[in-house]
């Protein structure tokens, strides 16, 4: 357990990481480091397109599955690794 | 609107469910009770009920029925007595149970119209329309009073108000068979019983009618029929509520739900009978189909394995992003400069190009001679456990080229603090994979090839211990600290060797074999726990050369303490497993076999200091270099006992040396004060890169990536560097070893200038090249 709680630390200090969030299947928080409002907000928006694109990997073979999902974008990378019952979702900004 | 007479009945408050006619011409009626059965009474009184003007507005009964009309029927029904009409008839041939007897008194009565259709009529037809849909006694508790009396009508029982309370037991009973309709067969098959005779009767009627025609016998006639009356009747049923569904079936949708069904379900293809197999899965489809409500304990999903897992991958990525350009680097991929993304294919190719022109004419410009060989630092291994910790070893897993492990102890005896060894993966360089502590400083290190997650250790207390680095466990797999043949000065070399050829009664295989300072070079395995065999004492020599130094002096005192000499390295040959060298702190190195563990086949002596490091060169399989704390490093080769070259650069103990596995000429070495990297192709006299440490750190140990241009650098202070060997050209095509061979050859013909001579032969034939 500590274990974890020291990983967890680890990352968010890491070069450019703006924050991490850790969602159970519901959307409710469980480990965020940003504030209440944008914690949901993503939750709630990756959530959905995680689903897509378990969706789309699946459609394609049934028997494969989404293991991770990287979104780069002009300004952060967003980083989720989906679960049945939990989001672990991590932003970084690599350039910085 | 006309005024329907009030009827004004002989029995004012009794309810019209109830039988209006008088006690004994209807033996069986219920409802000719004592008065004390007021509830139904109460339940439908009808007094008269006038309004303001005075006008009778009594509610009128929809249906007026004839008392006599009534009574007739009444007793008819319960006297349960067969009567005409066919649908009578029916129904007493049903009447078996109770239920089935109330069913029928009440559908009867409402279809002949006579019964007592009133107020109390919706109740019967509710009644009646559930007893349709379910003739069994469930609705007994649900309906009203006055039903409740209809049934007991038929129990000859009579039912005082107490008994209402009272528990009944109700038994549902499977009823008969019911006949519905019974069609035979018009047809019969021509090899029963009564082919013949149905035969026999078809004939005749065949003949008849044939008779028929014009015979005097027979006659037509008519006759009229009765026509039966007929009725509509009507139902109304609750509206029956609907809702819509709708669902997407994906692919991976229906292989999930086949896959879960599977898992239940009996397979469909030996079973008989279809319908009823899935019908069976069907139902036992149900309990996968609803998912388990647990919703997980937060806590609970920040220990699961997965988010572990998760976390180790996550943390990979971001370091990824961080050290792209570095580990691009490593591994020898083209780097594009900068972060900043390119918008199209196009111009990602084209700055590749720009890059790769531009690269080119930096080297065209320096045709005249390479461009210099230069060190990029790229990044190093350390973190927070491992500052202030010394380097002590480092070695590559065999297996897995991106895993180090690097042990760190003091060497000095006075500052002993607990060592430790870490295991860093070329993917995370801020924290180590594996994070062993051990009770004393980690002086030596080294993968098995064998089993490639054993790693041995050797340590400042003469402990040996081999860890299990794929388990998590933070022990070692066995520990040497039990066995009676330890070592008992620190171990500063342990190596894993693979003995090809069994010698006598020895077994084939990898054998763990270390040199440590109480001047022991022992081979372990294992038997019952961790056990050792000398493969030789390292007995003191005399130096012949060096009579007449003060160090004979002490060496004869120091006899009186130890005869033997602390071993500080060894090295086996790379191709004959049996032959190996190993270093004294004297600075001699005795070339020692396996077979016999008296005495040295050779002794080489030059060094005027302990030796650091002997070390095999991978290509040419005569040559080793050895590098002590007298500043010099020396080049020997086997069967000449003068070094073929030594180099010296710096008057700084050279703490750690080593070939580099790509090019045949070119060897690193660490000294306190900094790392070189000699070209022997480039140059004799000077290192062709020289690489500073940082003020106040002391460089100890050095290794050699196996598959890229990169170098690994430890020091004093904990920290691992990896630099980049760039524009490195020389002594690529070095890896012939024969052409090391002749000069080597021609070397040792000469016997004056032998030293001059060969570094003539040296210097050409690798320009050549």
């Amino acid at each position: 357990m500590a274990e974890v709680e020291e990983t967890l630390k680890r990352i968010q200090t890491h070069k450019g990481v703006i924050g991490t969030i850790v969602v159970n299947a519901e959307g409710i928080p469980i480990r965020t480091t940003l504030d209440n409002s944008t914690t949901v907000q993503y939750a709630g928006l990756l959530h959905q397109l995680t689903m897509k694109a378990r969706s789309t990997v699946r459609d394609i073979d049934p028997q494969n599955d989404l293991t991770f999902l990287r979104i780069r974008s002009k300004k952060h990378e967003i980083m989720v690794a989906p679960d049945k019952e939990y989001m672990l979702i991590v932003i970084q900004n690599p350039s910085e | 609107t006309e005024m329907a007479p009030t009827v004004t009945r002989s029995q004012p408050n009794r309810a019209y469910l109830g039988c209006s006619g008088t006690g004994a011409s209807c033996p069986g009626c219920a409802s000719h009770k004592s008065p004390s059965t007021a509830k139904s009474e109460t339940y439908i009184s009808l007094s008269q009920v006038l309004d303001e003007n005075g006008k009778d507005v009594t509610p009128r009964p929809v249906y007026q029925p004839d008392p006599a009309a009534v009574q007739s029927k009444h007793s008819k029904i319960f006297a349960s007595d067969t009567s005409g009409g066919t649908m009578s008839d029916f129904y007493s041939t049903t009447y078996q149970t109770t239920t089935n007897a109330s069913f029928a008194g009440a559908f009867t009565r409402s279809l002949f119209g006579s019964g007592s259709v009133s107020i109390g009529s919706q109740s019967i037809m509710e009644s009646m329309s559930e007893e349709i849909e379910d003739p069994s006694s469930k609705r007994d508790n649900s309906i009203s009073l006055s039903d409740v009396q209809v049934k007991r009508e038929e129990v000859k029982e009579l039912i005082q108000e107490e008994m209402l309370d009272d528990m009944v037991d109700l038994y549902l009973v499977e009823s008969d068979t019911l006949c519905l309709l019974d069609m035979p067969a018009i047809s019969v098959s021509v090899d029963s019983m009564e082919a013949e005779s149905v035969k026999e009767r078809n004939s005749r009627y065949t003949e008849l009618c044939k008779n028929r025609t014009g015979n005097d016998k027979y006659m037509g006639r008519s006759m009229q029929t009765f026509n039966g009356a007929s009725k509509t009747k009507e139902v109304q049923s609750e509206a029956i509520t609907m809702a819509d569904a709708a669902t997407i079936a994906n692919n991976w949708d229906m292989y999930d739900s086949f896959c879960s069904a599977g898992q239940g379900e009996v397979d469909l293809s030996t079973d008989t009978d279809k319908a009823m197999s899935s019908s069976s899965s069907r139902m036992e489809m149900e309990p996968f189909v609803v998912p388990s409500e647990s919703k997980p304990d937060p806590e609970l999903i920040l220990q699961s394995e997965e988010f572990q897992q998760h976390l180790f991958v996550m943390e990979r990525i971001i370091l990824e992003n961080i050290y792209q350009p570095k580990l691009a680097a490593y591994r020898q991929l083209p780097t594009l400069e900068g972060m900043v993304l390119l918008k199209c294919w196009n111009h990602v190719t084209e700055q590749l190009s720009k890059q790769k022109r531009l690269r080119r004419e930096e080297s065209s410009l320096d045709e005249e001679g390479p461009p210099t060989p230069a060190l990029e630092r790229l990044w190093s291994f350390s973190c927070e456990l491992t500052t202030g910790r010394n380097v002590s070893s480092m070695a590559w897993n065999k297996r897995n080229p991106d895993l180090l492990a690097v042990g760190y102890g003091q060497f000095a005896f006075k500052d002993q603090k607990p060592g430790l060894v870490c295991c860093w993966s070329l993917k995370n360089p801020s924290w180590p994979e594996r994070i062993f502590t051990c009770q004393s400083g980690v002086t030596a290190l080294d993968f098995s090839a064998s089993s490639a997650s054993m790693l041995a250790v050797g340590m400042h207390d003469g402990t040996i211990a081999t860890y299990n680095v794929q388990s998590r466990e933070k022990t070692p797999v066995i520990d040497s600290s039990d066995c009676v043949h330890k070592h008992t000065s620190p171990v500063w070399q342990v190596r894993w060797i693979n003995h090809e050829r069994a010698l006598s009664g020895e077994d084939k295989g990898e054998a763990l074999i270390s040199v440590s300072a109480d001047g022991r070079i022992s081979k372990w395995f294992l038997r019952k726990g961790l056990d050792c065999i000398d493969l030789m004492k390292l007995k003191r020599t005399r130096n012949d050369r060096f009579k007449r130094q003060v160090g004979e002096k002490e060496r004869k005192s120091e006899a009186l303490i130890s005869r033997q000499a602390p071993g500080l390295c060894f090295d086996f040959h790379p191709t004959d497993s049996n032959i190996y060298l190993a270093g004294t702190e004297e600075g001699h190195i005795h070339k020692c076999s396996c077979s016999y563990n008296e005495q040295f086949l050779e002794t080489y002596q030059a060094h005027k200091g302990p030796l650091y490091r002997i070390t095999w060169s991978p290509f040419c399989s005569d040559v080793f270099l050895s590098c002590s704390s007298d500043w010099t490093i020396q080049l020997w080769r086997q069967d000449l006992f003068t070094p073929v070259l030594g180099f010296m650069s710096t008057q700084r103990a050279v703490y750690d040396v080593m070939w580099s596995p790509k090019w045949a000429t070119v060897f690193g070495a660490v000294n306190e004060g900094r790392m070189e990297i000699w070209d022997l192709g480039a140059s004799i006299l000077d290192p062709t890169i020289v690489n500073p440490a940082s003020p106040g750190v002391k460089l100890t140990s050095l290794l050699f990536a196996t598959e890229t241009d990169c170098v690994l650098v430890g020091d004093s202070d904990g920290q691992v560097s990896v630099y980049q060997l760039k524009n490195f050209t020389a002594g690529e095509g070095t890896q012939d070893v024969s052409i090391l061979q002749p000069p080597m050859r021609l070397v040792k013909s000469m016997s004056a200038d032998r030293r001059r001579l060969g570094l003539f032969w040296f210097y050409i034939e690798n320009k050549n090249v």
